[in-house]
């Protein structure tokens, strides 16, 4: 293996290297002479800046690489920030209330089923491979009726810890419980409705971003109002925990990204739950025949995609001390072209969470270098723009091609015949499409 | 292969050297300025927030020792919030902030304040108190200005009746609040005046206005009046009464009162009457300037509002060179 291959495999990391080169080296100095890029300050800012998109992004690559999308994630995120800010300033029953415990006792309910279903599961495979197969008591313990009292068991275990809270404000603990369940169930919601109508995940979390707006917006109350949790409450103090850099090193924030790759990388990779994913991305037919509960495996993506928009969701809430029902606009969309550019392909079946890790930070590193130098922020979106078709060109091993055809476009402007068909057959793209750009036959 | 892997390879070396080169050559201007002054501006996609950055530029012209770097937040508190911290590790000598919402900015304001750079907040507010200064104009006190404009128009105080269109601006922003306040502390003691709508919200845009409009057209057999908390709801407002046909017997007041919106309106007679609502652009940097020469500066400063009508909106937009 060649150098130069070494370098294409790993031209990610190189990405980040080289945006990170550029940072340092085209960095404005400040007054007392230092590097501003480089300072430490302005370095916990990115990393701070990048976790709320990182986390969404971080559910959205999984999404993704079973051949899915997820649009809701903006808005679910907006519902929760609305039901933690409601929930943290608002004593009483509000809307918030109404629309959070509830919820939190179901997902608790699911979970317990789930969970209990799944090590009852285990045992009796363990037992049948002792030979212990005619045990009564397992038999009678492992349909639904023991995973139920377990699941009821553990519903009732978090309303006595979240009821008494109705009434007056919820402390910080309640809040973290409440928004990642919130988002989890919308996120499942979404799951569930695509693979039980065999729909489109794009028109259904579509439909679901505008269901989620108007939800949040309803639950604000008014129109849009935004919800502070700055002034008057002891919230904020509470919160500071969030805010805060954790060992006096990585912004709290900046934590719940890394963990959130870290775990859920693992996850993906070194779980059969991580393969199922990758298979139905690859081919979900085959995936379904070779005996994966595809849909199952799909509606579960979704959840975990929603429940990271609930954790940004407190995050935000945290950072910016306020919820409102416009908090995640076009949050969805920053979060594919991280996902993109982290070498993610939408088609499905392929890409990892390391690289949407390196794309999300080569993103915010982006906006930060171009942010620093003061561009103007018109110019900045188009060079955003143009960089991410540029990745996307080298990420995909098509830029070559990309020139190729580019020469054959501008041919007939200096001359014409420049190519034959010889050069096109021997053009370097496994899989030669035969476009006539024109220029070549006349 | 091989030959592929190079052409990429140098073509990667060379976007970095020219991006670096690029970048590198970008701050060597400007270092004999003598104070630095930042402006995080929410968005420019919008009137009086571009004439906003107008105003500030023009002043900033006047003033050779200083340099300005202006940032677009996108409309996003999350892009503002990154740009103000972008602006504290630049260790600009001065910061201005025009903030999206109180709350959301409050938090890397502090951040400023306590890195020990002035902070002059402009138009909205922040909930602490511990910033240089505050510039802005009092919503309150054009809403009042119009709200006795609109008694005037409908009769004069005691006798004044006739049914009132209010367009909000958004409902989660004080500015709306405190226009919608202002107005009624003076429509409010009419008897006569009845209001059509509830709390509709046009979100300061013209094509919102127009439908809230047309389908209050739809719905009333008769509307004398129409309040729109900024120019563009107005004149939305207007285009769904013209489409009806009913302009004529509809009063239109907004505003803003920007020379190329709410005055133009204005004298083409399509607005009543515009109340100015001054950005606070030139004079929050002549005040941070103020400042910074080390002149003591007044903890708020509370722009002025001017009613503009069909008599004096010719004259104005002849003193903008318009």
């Amino acid at each position: 293996m060649s150098i130069l291959n070494i370098l294409s495999r790993t031209k990610l990391y190189w990405g980040l290297i080289a945006i990170f080169l550029i940072g340092v080296l085209g960095s404005p100095i400040s007054s007392k002479g230092n590097n501003i890029f480089l300072s430490y300050g302005n370095l916990l800012d990115v990393l701070r800046q990048v976790s709320t998109t990182g986390l969404i992004a971080t559910g959205m690559t999984a999404v993704i690489i079973t051949g899915g999308i997820d649009l809701s994630v903006g808005s679910l995120m907006a519902i929760c920030t609305v039901v933690c800010a409601m929930l943290l300033t608002v004593p009483g029953v509000t809307p918030a209330v109404v629309l959070g415990v509830p919820t939190v006792a179901v997902v608790a309910l699911c979970l317990g089923i789930l969970v209990t279903r799944f090590i009852f599961l285990n045992i009796e495979k363990s037992r049948a491979g002792s030979q212990a197969t005619h045990d009564i008591r397992l038999d009678s313990v492992r349909g639904l009726v023991t995973p139920g009292i377990v699941g009821v068991v553990l519903c009732s275990l978090v309303l006595w810890f979240l009821l008494p809270q109705v009434g007056s404000k919820f402390g910080v603990l309640g809040v973290l419980l409440v928004a990642p369940c919130v988002g989890l169930l919308f996120g499942a919601l979404n799951g569930f409705i695509i693979v039980a109508g065999r729909l489109q995940p794009f028109i259904v979390t579509l439909a679901m971003m505008v269901t989620a707006l108007g939800i949040a917006r309803l639950t604000a109350g008014q129109n849009n109002a935004v919800l502070p949790v700055y002034t008057g409450s002891n919230a904020t103090a509470d919160f500071e925990i969030l805010r805060s850099l954790v060992f006096g090193v990585i912004p709290m924030p900046g934590l719940f990204f890394l963990g959130a790759i870290l775990i859920y990388g693992a996850v993906l990779r070194f779980t059969p739950f991580g393969r199922y994913v990758y298979a139905i991305g690859g081919n979900e037919e085959a995936a379904r025949l070779s005996g994966i509960a595809a849909g199952r495996v799909k509606i579960a993506t979704y959840a975990v995609s929603g429940l990271l928009a609930g954790v940004a969701a407190v995050l935000y809430v945290a950072q910016y001390r306020q919820g409102k029902p416009d908090a995640g606009a076009g949050l969805e969309l920053d979060a594919i072209a991280a996902v993109v550019i982290g070498g993610t392909s939408l088609m499905g079946g392929r890409g990892s969470l390391i690289g949407t890790f390196c794309g999300v930070l080569i993103f915010g590193l982006l906006s930060n270098i171009l942010q620093l130098h003061n561009i103007n922020s018109n110019l900045q979106l188009v060079l955003k723009g143009m960089i991410i078709i540029g990745t996307v060109l080298v990420q995909e091993r098509n830029a070559v091609d990309f020139l190729f055809y580019l020469r054959l476009v501008f041919a007939p402007l200096w001359g014409g015949q420049a190519h034959k068909e010889t050069t096109a057959a021997k053009r370097p793209s496994k899989e030669t499409p035969s476009l006539n750009l024109g220029g070549n036959k006349k | 292969m091989k030959r592929r892997e190079l052409l990429k390879l140098a073509a990667v070396t060379a976007a970095l050297l020219t991006t670096t080169a690029l970048l590198a050559s970008g701050n060597a201007y400007a270092q004999d300025k003598k104070w630095k002054i930042g402006f995080s501006q929410v968005t420019t996609i919008e009137p009086w927030r571009a004439q906003f950055n107008k105003d500030i530029l023009a002043e900033a012209a006047k003033h050779p020792e200083v340099e300005l770097i202006v940032t677009d937040g996108e409309d996003k508190t999350e892009k503002q919030v990154a740009d103000v911290e972008n602006l504290i590790r630049q260790e600009v000598d001065a910061l201005l902030v025009s903030p999206k919402e109180s709350a959301g900015l409050t938090g890397v304001v502090q951040q400023a304040i306590d890195a020990k750079i002035p902070v002059f907040v402009l138009d909205r507010n922040v909930e602490t108190k511990d910033y240089t200064q505050f510039v802005g104009g009092d919503n309150k006190l054009i809403g009042r200005a119009a709200g006795e404009y609109a008694v005037e128009l409908l009769g004069g105080k005691g006798k004044a009746a006739g049914n009132v269109v209010e367009i909000w601006g958004g409902m989660g922003t004080q500015p709306a609040h405190d226009r919608h306040d202002g107005f009624h502390e003076f429509t409010g003691k009419e008897p006569g005046i009845k209001y059509l709508l509830d709390q509709q919200s046009g979100d300061w845009k013209q094509d919102q206005a127009y439908n809230i409009m047309a389908t209050a057209l739809r719905n009333n057999e008769k509307i004398d009046l129409v309040y729109g908390h900024n120019d563009p709801m107005a004149y939305g407002a207007y285009l769904a009464a013209k489409d009806a046909g009913r302009e004529k017997d509809i009063k239109f007041i907004g505003i803003d009162g920007l020379p190329n919106e709410g005055v133009t309106l204005v004298n083409n007679g399509e607005l009543t009457a515009t109340f100015t609502y001054v950005t606070p652009g030139a004079e929050g940097l002549r005040q941070a300037i103020k400042f910074l020469n080390g002149e003591k500066v007044e903890k708020t400063i509370t722009l002025p509002t001017e009613k503009i009508t069909k008599e004096n909106a010719a004259q104005i937009l002849k003193d903008n060179g318009l």
